[in-house]
């Protein structure tokens, strides 16, 4: 193996003189060579690096022949990915080779998005984008620009782009995601935990749905754990997912109502005094208060709440607090779901908290992070704006450096507290990732400048006036990244292949902008500079070596307990794990969680859930070859009992409307969803001409969708809306 | 054993850890450049029951490798072929296209491509396993659903396991003798 590999000098060497080459050979062909044995090939070289596809950054052994990708690998070293390359990681062997993908830089030529564009340099374009973003900093100020970005290895220069420049208003992915669980359990242990399902016995799931949603290393854990019968899986969810098959019971919950499940619980578990005595005494504080407070929460009053059974609530419960500390409620990732979802989640943290599971083997763990340097670049001075979503006064707990997605864009629209003019996006695709669309689109016509970076043509890049091609990530070197967990990593992603057409990584696309913005001091160095001072302090010999060679430094062995002495403080208010939250009372939220009933959709309306699939995670995902045969176009779930009331079959085309609007997209008739229910996936019907699988194919989630938030996190509440659905 | 070298590859199959991802179906794709549309492998999904009464399970298909495989029989040209360990493959040079192996395997395993005009199949990654790797879907899946190994190797992770764990194989009254095991 080690023979194969090559030090990335040489390796790029090698490739510079491939890549002349690279350009015209396409992969079929070159897969062919391979299959028919031709003996005068090249022995294939392998790199590895991290994917970037999700999330969760597993690791990548890539074979290159030829100076093009052949295989993707999963490399067996990384701890957290556990081996595995899903379906996405395989597939991103096509985000490069994709005939759709951005190929030069772009500046609009005709209406925004009309899709008429002018092929350009890439001085054309940093100087067009720098004239434009200096004239609105000197109508406007800094503060009249806003930053967006989704995670990402090089979100960071890209943010701080933005900061240096002086914009108050970055705002990232979270709030259309997880800030409400992360809000939640930073509130009440002051970290966010990690829930250790290789060693739970007992695991309860909201709407996680962890066997489509692929988390490292939850889902494989679960699945070998659930499917060797040492964990018990209980699921809630308003759909019969993969996860709902795998579950040894699945109630198909009335949505919204989670709260007054876990509520419940606790009743059980407090009232028949089955909570880790010792460890509250120890570590928690508010407990009488909170035994006082669920006391109303009775499992016969849950009953007519979530449509779970009383006797089942106690039974779980019973079981729960049996398997404890080997018992989680698990927490979820994407938690944007209603506009309680803070306190729901709250409630998860506490129940978690009376059984005792806190750092112990099979429950919940605080995150273990490997140490590592960090790059010292000039800094900048603070924005002397206030930012535009008022992140202050609207939802003073959330988290500064984020932002609050929907107020800013509600803000932005209205020009209130102040205009802002340019929208600079990285790595997001914001048209689809936020609810209400034709509001997006409407702030995105409302701006001056807009300027996208991205691999792939998305609807945001559509609509944009420059748009900066990114390498994909297989043809670029990135920092160093830390992943906290259970088993913690870093993980490197090296440069496999040279970039095939004329695309930079962000950090020289960043810089390009910095030059001609002035600001070039602030970005003064080179991504081998960046990442030697990081690897520098890693607990292994030759770190920068190493990791070139494995991409990826592991801990195989997790720790628990660590926090477990009792003079250990938690980073809250009080030290201790805050049952009760004062900080919560004096924000003016409820310190304990409260329940408050949803509202149900009216006769003929349906609620809207989302959800994802295995192949599926972003909107881009879709317009990738190898996924998308599998799921061509998206469809409206639905009920066959309604179904039938509506006359609808498998096939129909509907048209489904909101107050937000419509869209046409076919029904799928089906058992696996309530009736009250409706749910599409997410990625398809596209605007932009080059996401040429899924342009105008099926819908997009996003045009429905209201715009509504969890009124702490300001997390959107993307299960809020009702829709009508009618046959066309 | 005299022949100790011998060898008779297999599949070990737990559909129950099956989730559905498609991660072998890429995979497969991706290290045996299958065109799109065209499948070597694929995931058979089985829904049943009514609203809230619900059952769904997954079952990982492709070539059962078999122990008497009828598309080696019909094949007129022997460009479909067995190797002793049991890995059935088709010799591209040899194949007229004629398709009659798609018609006799009864697992439905086989399929043309129209750009060489051949029919194509899984070969257990040929090219990884004389390496010493196990195939590309075995590797990357997940909830590690595949075991590939010798059935012929009476210590071997794979005997051991259809020696202490019930199974059934697909079709076997077809007289072919597949060689993917289900675990039950």
């Amino acid at each position: 193996m080690a023979s194969n590999r090559m030090d990335r000098r040489t390796f790029l060497q090698v490739t510079a003189a491939g890549a002349a080459a690279t350009a015209v050979v396409t992969q079929t062909g070159c897969l062919k060579y391979f299959e028919k044995g031709d003996g005068s090939a090249p022995p294939p070289l392998e790199v590895a690096t991290a994917c970037e596809l999700c999330p969760n950054k597993c690791s990548v052994l890539a074979v290159v022949e030829g100076g093009v990708i052949r295989k993707l690998n999963p490399n067996p070293e990384n701890p957290k990915s556990r081996g595995m390359l899903c379906a996405r990681g395989n597939a991103a062997v096509k985000q490069v080779y994709d005939p759709d993908r951005l190929k030069q830089p772009l500046i609009r030529a005709g209406e925004r998005g009309e899709g008429k564009w002018r092929a350009v340099s890439w001085d054309e374009a940093f100087d067009y984008a720098a004239k434009k973003l200096s004239e609105i900093k000197q109508k406007y100020g800094p503060e009249g620009t806003l930053w967006s970005s989704t995670e990402g290895f090089q979100e960071i220069f890209f943010k701080n782009l933005g900061s240096a420049f002086g914009s108050p208003n970055i705002v990232r992915h979270p709030t259309l995601c997880l800030a409400s669980v992360n809000l939640a359990y930073s509130a009440t242990f002051g970290t966010v935990p990690s829930f250790d399902l290789l060693n739970a016995e007992y695991v309860i799931m909201s709407g996680a749905n962890r066997f489509e949603a692929i988390i490292t290393p939850d889902t494989m854990d679960l699945i070998g754990s659930a499917m060797q019968r040492k964990a018990k899986l209980i699921y809630l969810d308003p759909r019969f997912t993969v996860t709902a098959a795998k579950a040894d019971q699945w109630f198909p919950i009335r949505p919204g109502t989670d709260m007054a499940f876990i509520l419940a619980m606790l009743n059980v578990i407090v009232g028949e005094g089955r909570y880790d005595k010792e460890f509250v005494a120890t570590y928690t504080t508010g407990f009488d208060k909170l035994a006082e407070h669920v006391a109303q929460y009775t499992p016969d009053w849950a009953e007519k709440e979530t449509g779970i059974p009383a006797r089942d609530i106690v039974h779980i419960a019973r079981e729960f607090a049996d398997a404890a500390p080997r018992a989680v409620y698990y927490a979820g990732r994407r938690s944007s779901w209603y506009r309680n979802d803070f306190q729901m989640r709250r409630a998860q943290a506490i129940l978690n908290a009376v059984v005792g599971n806190w750092d112990r083997e099979g429950g919940m763990v605080p995150n273990a992070k490997i140490a590592m340097g960090e790059y010292l670049f000039l800094p900048w001075d603070d924005p002397k704006a206030g930012r535009v979503d008022e992140l202050d006064k609207n939802f003073p707990l959330a988290a500064k450096g984020d932002g609050v997605y929907l107020k800013l864009r509600e803000n932005v629209l209205a020009g209130k507290p102040y205009p802002v003019k340019g929208w600079m996006v990285y790595k997001q695709d914001p048209v689809n990732a936020m609810p209400d669309q034709a509001a997006t689109l409407r702030m995105l016509k409302g701006m001056d400048f807009v300027g996208v970076i991205d691999i792939a043509m998305s609807d945001t890049a559509w609509f944009a006036d420059v748009v900066f091609p990114e390498s994909t990530y297989l043809e670029r070197t990135d920092p160093i990244e830390a992943m906290p967990g259970i088993w913690p990593a870093v993980v490197f992603r090296q440069q496999v292949v040279k970039p095939i057409h004329d695309t930079k990584p962000n950090l020289e696309i960043v810089q390009g902008l910095a030059k001609r913005l002035e600001l070039s001091d602030y970005f003064d160095y080179t991504m081998d500079q960046w990442v030697e001072a990081q690897a520098k302090d890693l607990p292994v010999k030759e770190p920068f070596e190493y990791l070139k060679k494995h991409g990826v430094l592991g801990i195989a062995e997790p720790k628990y307990g660590g926090t477990l002495t009792p003079d250990h403080r938690f980073v809250t208010k009080s030290g201790k794990i805050e049952l009760f939250s004062e900080r919560l009372g004096e924000s003016g939220y409820d310190p304990l969680p409260v329940y408050k009933p949803p509202t149900d959709p009216r006769p003929g309306e349906f609620r809207m859930v989302l959800g994802r699939k295995g192949t599926f995670t972003h909107a881009n995902q879709t317009n990738n070859p190898w996924l998308h045969e599998f799921y061509p176009e998206n469809s409206l779930w639905l009920n066959p009992k309604p179904a039938a009331n509506m006359g609808i079959k498998t096939g129909d085309m509907l048209e489904v409307s909101s107050m937000a609007g419509s869209v046409k997209i076919k029904a799928l008739v089906t058992e696996e969803i309530r009736p009250d229910c409706v749910f599409m996936l997410h990625g398809y019907g596209k605007l932009a001409k080059w996401q040429s699988l899924v342009y105008g194919v099926g819908a997009s989630d996003a045009v429905i969708l209201e715009t509504a938030w969890d009124e702490v996190s300001g997390n959107a509440a993307f299960h809020e809306t009702f829709v009508k659905v009618r046959k066309v | 054993m005299a022949e100790k070298t011998k060898k008779r590859y297999a599949l070990v199959i737990d559909s129950r850890k099956c989730i559905n991802c498609k991660a072998c179906v890429v995979a497969c794709k991706a290290e045996n450049g299958v065109p799109v549309g065209k499948f070597r492998n694929w995931i058979t999904e089985e829904r049943r029951g009514t609203y809230p009464h619900l059952l769904a399970t997954f079952d990982p298909e492709q070539c059962q490798h078999c122990q008497n495989p009828s598309c080696v029989r019909v094949c007129p040209t022997g460009a479909s072929w067995q190797r002793e360990d049991g890995i059935v493959l088709v010799k591209f040079d040899d194949c007229i296209g004629c398709r009659y192996c798609m018609i006799a395997c009864p697992y439905n395993a086989r399929y043309f491509r129209e750009d060489e005009g051949v029919v194509d199949k899984c070969t257990f990654c040929v090219q990884r396993v004389d390496k010493g790797k196990i195939p590309a879907c075995v590797e990357t899946c997940p909830s590690k659903v595949r075991l590939f190994g010798d059935l012929d190797d009476p210590d071997g992770a794979l005997a051991q396991m259809l020696m202490t764990r019930r199974y059934l194989t697909k079709k076997s009254e077809t007289g072919n003798g597949p060689q993917l095991y289900y675990l039950l």
